[in-house]
């Protein structure tokens, strides 16, 4: 039958675009670069001085947040309103905990921020701030702890903001904040060197730039794996949701998760492990392992994001 | 007040940049007029709708100032207080920018495109100059006027008349003239049908499903859904009808008059047919009998592609339901050439099952004058038909009335594309102006590009229309009519089983520079000369005289809006005879079997049903008897080519209605998946298809809903006018594919025609 | 929360012709663009003879565990004392969580308002003048009834009792109020 009942766009089952993808990197990116910080500042049991990886932290962790946050809110239909979000909330709905969560963690990780990086402050003409940061180093080890706790929420609460929608089988899986978790650690890995590597001119060589390097391994496979469990859970769960795996082999999303999730962000870092060590360890291939590393986990958000919302039960 | 500013209902119209400023730069356009407030009359008025030519009553409110929401007006049973969705489109053609409220005159060539907005006294001068010009050099006859019927096209005839002009058509030829003429020469009348009570309903692709008549649609729908009827649905193509229908037949196009006349056949060989009926009421069953023999089910199955075996059974249950099934006659007549003869085998069909006059058959109207008499009181008043003495007789001979076989279309309507041949050929004598309202041929007429020759080569072409639609895009003057959501009427007959009457009243104040059409022709009347013939000034007068000054029972109507006097009377149904005369002490006494069967008498030359007339055999020999003829429709290397209604449009009228232009746009085409196969289509090529005529482009359809051979669209698409924003250039142009054609006896056009289709 | 509105679409009766449609849009001044409702004429389906149509309304369906109330963060989405699902303009930001949780995809935003859009049954329009909704007014077949479950008299009890329904995506647990009777040729998975 012709279509005599009018247009069909507005029924479009992909509803959030490439501007919450980006802002789901950006959390999970600033969520895993904090913990990867703190939580190496506590292995390493060094409380004198403050590493390069945990002045990158201190960095990475408040600006991505803040850029996500923009991003978010220029995203609403109503940005002027985005004050109504703060105000009103309904405890049932994982984003206004998320709220919270964020209203909560942003202001800690400036303040984290600010203490890190007390001995930079005037070297970058923010002497001003100073004296806060002195205020705020008696109250160190709370806000570390509650910034760490806050951090595992927030890397973990993008995945189970999307996967609370039983609308989409790829997304409403009991694996996607696992997985979300576990990717931003890998992002916040990679910008932890960057940052480390371009902005505290740490070298390639470092010890706790080392032992960072050692998680990767880890955290990578870890990922994989959660990515499988996705797939399969689909596969054997049929009907619509066995659908969604089309989009591993169909479209422009398959590209997407074969190139760039897999193929950037898992098989550049992979591939530099056959490199010669003296190679391997010069600043410019760190550099450029640490970029694929981001890559990859941006192609991942878009990938999760679109391809799971195109497939509706 | 309620207050409407540009910006609001500009916003509200969905004016995206583009759309506006096309609308903007189209001069006498809504679009072009300054903010005027929305002036509501009332908060609910009840009035008539004029999205189709059903006609339905309806409830109209305004709401916030913005929208006007029409609902049906509930005093009216049959129609269930319901509308369908053109109804309910109505405040988007009130307020669409595209409407013209203001006269427009032609400035660039015929069809160019450009217009200036004119004074209605220069308009009037236009026409009185053109006019009177051509009747002085030529004769008023030279003037063809064209108006569908209904609505204030009293006016207009009236006005056509006073010009002294014979030439006047209806829209009848373009669709349903033949089922009117066949009931006619059978019944000496039009016949209605009472679907709600049938039991078994054939149905020859008559789709009140998607073609909606508000009553008929509610009736058969209940029919089937709650009492069980059964419904048989033979048709080309598999429509929302067919969809509904207990059994579906996918008929050769254009050979349904087979399966009529052999269900015919089935029914006197078998003797399933009412002997006592036939034999009281109908005369020239003899000639019939013998006529059907040779059309036996076997014969209609290799030429409709319908089994024999069925056609046979269908008989056999259709007169086990009877009296109370019908074989529906249809409404668009326009399948084959010989639509007379396959109207007639229709009717035949019901004649022979004796529903006539019975619940869920067929039955007359009953209006004031008859139901009185049978009442023995006033039941309803009587609709007086204000009449004008003296109005001129006009000396020449119709432009179709030279061929005496049309003798019964030249008082049904006329061969309304006769205009062609005598603008084109002289024949039988020059035309040289054209005045239309409400109706536009560039769609509805076959062949367009006759059409547009023809308007082209008119010496003066007036249109009265609410849009520069694809005929007025070629006038030389256009006379905006106000919409009927701004008009008030005279009052409407629209009795069934019993008599009923309502009116069409304004629900808002005229919009721009509009004015109703009957002020129009009267006032063209005035600047023709032709003053006398125009006694009344406003339109409450006549409604008073219709009323025969009854002013209590005008008030009522207004009130009401819609008014039915009495209980439903069919005279051969005992339990509504025998509820009748309860109802009325001095009701006419029934007959010994309770019904008034002595009273059904016919207005043919017999007084009875003609099954063959001789009166048609005068003058149009070989046509007495009904007869099956070979009538080839396309050539075998291509695939027919039909068409039908689609629920969110009427015909040719609506396709730039904003809401409704917005749930349909185009018309893709029907394709069977082997057709398509064969000729490498995949559903949504784009697609050509080609006629004897003309060639459209269009995308496909791939569904296995249509013949192998047959190919279809929606009609109504396709304008090319670019002051049609909407709708220009979107979809296939049905009557562009269509070739001219005047079917024997009732004159109508075919939409049945060949076509060869390729990818684009 | 006593009343249960619940709306039951006959697909027997109904002929697709969108007259639901054009009333919803004129009652509820929905913008051009989009649309609250729609009734979507799907297929044929079937061996040819034996094909029949879809006809598939379209339209929120007021669930009664809705998963646009439970994700929205402000509280702009809930659920109304006669129990329809309802929007407050006034509080809603537009983070669109509501219109990518709904299963069934039938809210949208508003271009006028920017705030999130869709059926309320016509509850501030039609209902709150004790008329039925645009869509049931109008309907030429009389294929849509609407009125409150939980009065045992109602038509809509009486139908739901009497006639075989279904509803769209009930494994999803959103316990939807559109009923629908499903046409007498061709299963539920049409």
């Amino acid at each position: 039958m012709n279509n005599i009942w009018g247009d069909m766009a507005q029924y479009d089952p992909v509803t959030w675009n490439w501007v919450i993808a980006v802002y789901l990197f950006m959390a999970g990116l600033s969520a895993g670069s904090v913990l990867i910080g703190i939580g190496m500042r506590w292995y390493s049991k060094d409380n004198k001085t403050e590493s390069p990886i945990l002045k990158a932290a201190a960095i990475v962790g408040p600006v991505a947040i803040s850029l996500g946050l923009a991003c978010l809110v220029f995203d609403l239909t109503k940005p002027f309103h985005f004050w109504l979000i703060l105000i009103n909330y309904n405890f049932q709905s994982v984003m206004a905990i998320g709220v919270l969560a964020l209203l909560a963690y942003s202001p800690l990780g400036i303040a984290y921020g600010l203490i890190v990086l007390r001995d930079e402050l005037p070297k970058w003409g923010l002497g001003f701030l100073s004296p806060i940061a002195e205020m705020l180093l008696g109250w160190r080890k709370v806000i570390e702890v509650l910034l760490f706790i806050l951090a595992i929420g927030v890397g973990a609460y993008t995945g189970f903001l999307i996967s609370a929608m039983n609308a989409y089988p790829m997304l409403n899986t009991a694996v996607l904040p696992a997985l979300f978790l576990v990717s931003g650690l890998s992002a916040g890995a990679a910008a932890n060197s960057v940052v480390a590597l371009l902005m505290f001119k740490v070298d390639s060589h470092d010890k706790e730039l080392s032992r960072m390097h050692a998680l990767e391994l880890p955290v990578m496979a870890t990922e994989i794996m959660f990515l499988f469990m996705l797939f399969c859970a689909l596969y054997f769960k049929g009907g619509a949701a066995a659908v969604a795996l089309a989009s591993l082999t169909s479209g422009v999303w398959a590209g997407v998760f074969w190139i760039g999730v897999v193929g950037i962000g898992f098989g550049i870092p992979l591939l530099s492990m056959l490199m010669p060590a003296a190679t391997r360890h010069t600043k410019g291939a760190m550099l450029m392992v640490a970029c694929s590393g981001l890559t990859g986990v941006l192609a991942l958000r878009h990938f999760i994001l679109y391809a799971g919302q195109s497939y509706i039960y | 007040m309620i207050k409407l500013d540009r910006r609001n209902f500009l916003k509200g119209a969905g004016a995206g940049s583009a759309t506006c400023a096309l609308a903007t730069m189209l001069p006498g356009s809504l679009a072009a007029l300054e903010k005027e407030p929305l002036k509501a009359v009332g908060k609910e008025v009840a009035s008539i709708c004029e999205m189709c030519s059903t006609r339905c009553p309806i409830s109209a409110r305004v709401v916030d100032g913005k929208n006007v929401f029409i609902s049906g007006n509930k005093e009216a049973k049959s129609f269930g207080g319901k509308v369908c969705a053109r109804g309910g489109a109505g405040h988007s053609l009130l307020y669409d920018p595209q409407r013209i409220v203001n006269p427009l005159k032609r400035v660039g060539e015929r069809g160019e495109g450009k217009w200036a907005e004119i004074s209605w006294d220069e308009a009037y001068e236009m026409m009185s100059t053109n006019l009177n010009r051509i009747k002085r050099e030529h004769g008023p006859e030279a003037v063809a006027f064209s108006s569908k019927k209904g609505s204030l096209s009293g006016h207009f005839f009236h006005l056509a008349k006073a010009f002294g002009s014979p030439n006047t058509f209806t829209h009848g030829s373009l669709c349903p003239g033949a089922y009117v003429i066949a009931a006619k020469s059978m019944f000496g009348t039009k016949l209605k049908r009472d679907l709600g009570n049938s039991k078994y309903i054939i149905n020859f692709g008559h789709n009140i499903y998607e073609g909606i008549n508000m009553s008929e649609t509610r009736g058969m729908m209940k029919a089937q859904s709650e009492r069980g009827a059964k419904l048989v649905v033979f048709e080309p193509r598999f429509s929302v009808v067919a969809d509904k229908a207990d059994e579906w037949h996918a008929v050769r196009p254009g050979t349904d008059v087979a399966v009529a006349l052999a269900l015919c056949h089935v029914l006197i060989t078998d003797k399933l047919y009412d002997q006592a009926f036939v034999e009281r009421y109908v005369v020239g069953f003899d000639a019939f009998a013998a006529e059907v023999k040779a059309y036996t089910p076997e014969w209609a199955e290799g030429i409709t592609d319908v089994k024999a075996k069925d056609i046979r059974r269908i008989a056999y249950e259709l007169a086990a339901a009877a009296p109370h099934a019908v074989v529906d006659f249809g409404h668009r007549a326009t399948f084959t050439t010989e639509e007379f003869d396959m109207r007639r085998a229709i009717f035949a069909a019901n004649v022979l099952i004796g529903n006539i006059e019975r619940k869920g058959g067929l039955y007359l109207g009953k209006k004031a004058k008859t139901y009185n008499k049978f009442a023995g009181e006033t039941v309803a008043p009587k609709l007086a038909k204000p009449g004008v003495e003296g109005m001129p007789k006009p000396t020449a001979k119709r432009i179709d009335q030279m061929d005496k076989q049309y003798t019964m279309v030249w008082k049904n309507g006329g061969v309304y594309q006769s205009i062609l041949a005598a603008t084109l050929e002289a024949k039988p004598y020059q035309l040289r102006g054209w005045v239309m309202s409400r109706t536009n041929p560039m769609q509805t007429m076959t062949d367009r590009a006759k059409v547009l020759e023809a308007l082209k080569k008119m010496e003066f072409v007036a249109v009265c229309d609410v849009y520069i639609s694809e005929t007025a895009a070629y006038a030389d003057l256009i006379l905006p009519e106000s919409t009927y959501l701004e008009r008030d009427e005279e009052i409407a007959d629209k009795s069934g089983k019993n008599p009923a009457y309502y009116v069409r009243q304004r629900v808002v104040e005229t919009i721009g520079n509009t004015k109703p059409s009957w002020q129009i022709f009267k006032e063209v009347g005035d600047a023709l000369g032709l003053s006398k013939f125009y006694p009344w000034e406003n339109m409450e007068t006549l409604q008073l005289a219709q009323m025969n000054r009854d002013g209590k029972a005008l008030r009522h109507i207004r009130e009401k809006g819609y008014v039915s006097y009495g209980k439903p009377l069919m005279l051969r149904e005992p339990s509504m005879v025998a509820k009748f005369i309860d109802t009325y002490a001095n009701a006419r006494t029934p007959d010994d079997d309770g019904t008034y069967a002595s009273a059904l008498k016919f207005k043919t030359p017999s007084g009875k049903i003609e099954l063959s007339s001789a009166a048609v055999e005068a003058f149009a020999p070989g046509r007495g008897v009904i007869q099956y003829r070979d009538a080839p429709l396309k050539r075998a290397d291509e695939l027919y080519f039909i068409q039908g209604k689609v629920a969110v449009h009427t015909n040719g009228a609506t396709h730039n209605v904003p809401i409704l232009a917005n749930l349909m746009a185009d018309n893709a085409v029907w394709i069977h998946p082997v057709t398509a196969g064969r000729l490498g289509i995949n559903h949504g090529d784009a697609i050509r298809l080609t006629s004897s005529v003309g060639s459209e482009t269009s995308y496909a359809m791939v569904t296995p809903g249509i013949r192998q051979d047959t190919v279809f669209a929606y009609m109504g698409f396709g304008s090319k006018n670019k002051e049609l924003i909407r709708a220009s250039g979107k979809g296939l142009h049905c009557g562009n594919l269509l070739p001219d054609s005047t079917a024997p006896v009732v004159g109508m056009n075919l939409h049945t025609t060949g076509v060869k289709v390729e990818k684009v | 929360m006593n009343k249960r509105y619940v709306m039951v679409h006959d697909e027997n009766k109904c002929i697709g012709c969108q007259a639901c449609n054009v009333a919803c849009r004129s009652e509820n001044g929905t913008p051009e663009g989009v649309t609250r409702l729609q009734v979507r004429v799907e297929g044929p389906f079937g061996d040819a003879p034996n094909l029949h149509f879809k006809y598939h309304r379209v339209s929120c369906q007021q669930c009664e565990d809705a998963p646009c109330v439970k994700v929205c963060p402000t509280g702009a989405a809930y659920v109304g004392e006669d129990g329809i699902v309802t929007i407050k303009e006034d509080k809603c930001v537009g983070c669109m969580y509501c219109v990518a949780a709904c299963p069934y995809k039938v809210r949208f935003v508003n271009p006028e308002t920017k705030a999130t859009d869709k059926c309320n049954f016509c509850k501030d329009t039609r209902l709150a003048r004790g008329e039925l909704p645009a869509c049931v007014t109008v309907c030429p077949t009389d294929a849509l009834t609407f009125g409150d479950a939980n009065e045992p008299d109602s038509e809509v009890a009486k139908l739901l009792n009497t006639k075989p329904s279904y509803q769209d995506k009930t494994h999803l647990g959103t316990k939807p109020r559109v009923y629908r009777i499903p046409t007498k040729r061709g299963g539920i998975e049409s």
